[in-house]
């Protein structure tokens, strides 16, 4: 990028932001409301101090950013899995109940099995969707989505019958065992290890894509089904099976790291639709796995701002969702716009065709 | 013409296309300023006394949540104190919310329903001082107290009712997920019954399901046709079945009645809802509110919402008052009196369990 690339960058970014600033303000100043209190609680309630920062932000975008991964490495890839919700249900309930059966074993023995069964069943999840495409030829966008209702449904009977808390009488699991749980990394601000492993989980991927052979093919079987199969190197199905099956584990990890991190039984509603906010995460962060921890935690302080907007300045939660999604199509628009101003120069590209949606 | 030129081209084009919005706009931002000035001078001539609300659902649903909010709201007007709510979206939040209220100087919190009980407890020992109100909460510790509301006491009296309209000496209840809560109305329904005629056989069938309308029905018709000729529900949106199932019966020519729960439902099916066994949510929020103010909050202990503060009660429907007996009414007016003062015991079920320690 050239010096004057980088102005252009700027100048368009800037006026991005300040365009969502006067939308927002507009939108509150008819609802009756004061745009600037609500700015100023939309800020302190995401960056006002590194105790939210670290324990609001940052802990929120832990599931947005493990999933965010599980939706790039299917998209880069040219698989649609829009799955991911189901799949970090059926994380959630392979890691409550694991986490429960294991008691109070060593921690270093109980919480990576956690982990372990809570990524195998989101595996587990995608592996129908994966097989139906591969021998029936069923779209996966259409598998996936099914999918989620099936994990949505089985966490309400889970939660019912065979994992009722053992009083029986609400619908919830019982809590599971303080061993079992995530340790506070950052002492005071609830920040939990589920980041580091979401950290680890983003150099891990990018290594993995950009420096292996697998990587490597998977990237080609993105650009182009048809021509990596004919190039003969590579077995579609094969692919297709791996990238499923590595999809599916990440966002069934993000189960198991809100079960052991966060919330240490399982509720319904577990997910506010994460599944599909990850996918803005990874299509914000242009399929790249550094960016979606960035946007990850952008949109973890957009919520985290959110609730607060609620608390302090007495925005209804209906509202407040209008004005997360105003920012939201702001920061695409502008990255858009970005996009077209430094294409020229740039080959025609593929992905970005694909991606243009 | 170079990239830089294009790039400012289009932010001049851009600017002039809203130069009128951003003047309009910032005279809107101007006259809100003076608009917040006022409200925070009227702040803070209020007290100090800060309430919080946690829901799990939008306010809009003129039900469950919806009543919480017209809690708060009475506690602002009546208590003068500063009220915030919050809709939660998912469990993976209550810590972090409740925690921010009571670290922001909020001393009572309303964390409306069961799901938020965990949490609460967990919150509830980092900060002794503030008392959290878990709606329907089956675990309490000091400051951690349950909010069970009595609408045994309702049905029990709903019971009373059904007895003495019943022409086939047999009533029917139909129940959505037999959970401790709902099986206390019934059995509070079935004492009720029984205190006024002992002969009075009560049936009963449990769909499984809060909002499904179709088995509801179906349960409905079935309890019909055994004999019931007053069915009573403790269902959510399963109940426009149960009414549905009533209004068909009497389509037939069967003299089928209904009754309502958990809200007033007397609008719901006016023409076949005798009365409804209810719930006042505000007015119980309110009585907390009061007890905090004048030191007396419980600790360590469940507080219960009944009849003593017309939190529980049955309430006849207007439309069909003339099917009532003028000695029905009276003697629903002293069932009422009974239960408040002790006289008559609503049977209970209980389900409670302290938690101690470290959690």
């Amino acid at each position: 990028m050239t010096n004057r690339d980088s102005w252009i960058a700027l100048a368009v970014s800037l006026s991005a932001l300040l365009l969502t600033a006067l939308l927002t303000a507009a939108a509150l100043a008819l609802g009756g409301y004061s745009p600037l209190v609500v700015l100023q609680s939309l800020l302190e309630g995401s960056f006002g101090s590194l105790d939210i920062f670290f324990g609001v932000t940052l802990v929120r975008a832990i599931p947005l950013v493990v999933i965010g991964l599980a939706v790039t490495v299917a998209f880069k890839s040219g698989v649609w899995n829009i799955g991911a919700e189901g799949q970090f249900y059926a994380g959630s309930m392979a890691g409550v109940w694991v986490g429960l059966s294991v008691g109070d074993y060593p921690s270093f023995f109980s919480v990576p099995l956690v982990f372990l069964s809570a990524a195998a069943a989101g595996a587990i999840w995608a592996l129908l969707p994966a097989l139906m495409k591969i021998r029936l030829g069923v779209g996966e966008v259409v598998t996936t989505i099914l999918m989620n209702f099936v994990a949505i449904h089985l966490v309400s009977y889970v939660v019912r019958w065979p994992l009722q808390e053992s009083r029986g009488v609400f619908p919830n699991t019982d809590l599971i065992d303080e061993s079992v749980r995530l340790p506070i990394i950052i002492p005071g601000t609830g920040l939990h290890l589920g980041f580091v492993v979401a950290v680890i989980c983003v150099v891990g991927l990018s290594i993995f894509f950009n420096n292996t052979g697998m990587g490597f093919q998977l990237r080609a079987m993105g650009g182009s089904k048809e021509a990596t199969r004919v190039s003969g190197r590579a077995r579609i199905p094969m692919l297709l099976i791996v990238t499923f099956l590595l999809s599916g584990s990440l966002a069934g990890l993000a189960g198991g790291i809100e079960i052991t991190g966060r919330t240490f039984a399982l509720y319904e509603g577990m997910s506010p639709g994460w599944g599909y906010t990850a996918i803005a995460v990874a299509l914000l962060a242009d399929l790249n796995f550094i960016a979606v921890l960035v946007t990850g935690i952008f949109f973890g302080a957009l919520e985290g701002g959110a609730g607060a907007m609620q608390r302090e300045a007495g925005i209804p939660a209906a509202w407040v969702s209008g004005i997360e999604a105003l920012v939201l199509l702001s920061v695409l628009a502008s990255d858009r716009i970005l996009r077209r101003l430094l294409r020229s120069k740039k080959k025609y590209d593929v992905k970005e065709r694909e991606l243009d949606v | 013409m170079n990239r830089a030129s294009e790039g400012g081209m289009i932010l001049i084009k851009v600017v002039n296309k809203f130069r009128i919005v951003v003047s309009a706009l910032l005279l809107c931002i101007a006259s809100c300023g003076d608009r917040n000035d006022e409200s925070t001078s009227s702040e803070s001539q209020s007290s100090d006394f800060r309430v919080a609300l946690l829901t799990s659902g939008p306010v809009s649903d003129a039900g469950w949540h919806g009543s919480a909010y017209e809690g708060i709201k009475l506690i602002e007007q009546t208590l003068d104190a500063k009220i915030s709510h919050q809709q939660t979206n998912t469990p993976a939040e209550f810590d972090e919310v409740l925690r921010a209220y009571a670290s922001s100087n909020y001393k009572l919190i309303f964390a409306h329903g069961f799901e938020y009980q965990d949490a609460a407890i967990r919150v509830g020992e980092q900060f002794p001082e503030v008392t959290i109100i878990v709606s329907s909460g089956g675990r309490f510790s000091d400051n951690v107290i349950p909010l069970i509301f009595e609408l045994e006491e309702g049905s029990y009296m709903a019971g009373v009712v059904a007895s003495r309209m019943t022409k086939t000496e047999t009533i029917g209840m139909v129940g959505g997920v037999a959970i401790p809560p709902a099986e206390a109305t019934f059995t509070g329904f079935e004492a009720g019954a029984l205190s006024v005629n002992p002969d009075v056989e009560v049936l009963v069938s449990w769909i499984g399901s809060w909002d499904d309308v179709a088995m509801a029905k179906e349960a409905a018709t079935t309890l019909i046709r055994r004999g019931a000729d007053v069915l009573i529900h403790n269902t959510d949106a399963a109940s426009f079945g149960v009414f549905q199932a009533v209004r068909e019966a009497r389509a037939l020519g069967e003299e089928v009645w209904a009754m309502g729960m958990n809200r007033n439902q007397n609008d719901v099916a006016p023409e076949v809802i005798l009365g409804s066994a209810i719930i006042r949510i505000p007015e119980a929020f309110l009585q907390l509110a009061i007890l905090w103010t004048e030191g007396k909050m419980p600790s360590g202990e469940a507080y219960y919402a009944g009849g003593q503060s017309g939190a529980a009660d049955y309430v006849v429907n207007p439309g069909l008052a003339g099917k009532y007996q003028p000695e029905l009414m009276a003697e629903i007016d002293s069932v009422r009196l009974g239960i408040i003062n002790g006289l008559i015991s609503v049977p209970r079920i209980g389900f409670l369990e302290r938690v101690g320690g470290s959690f």
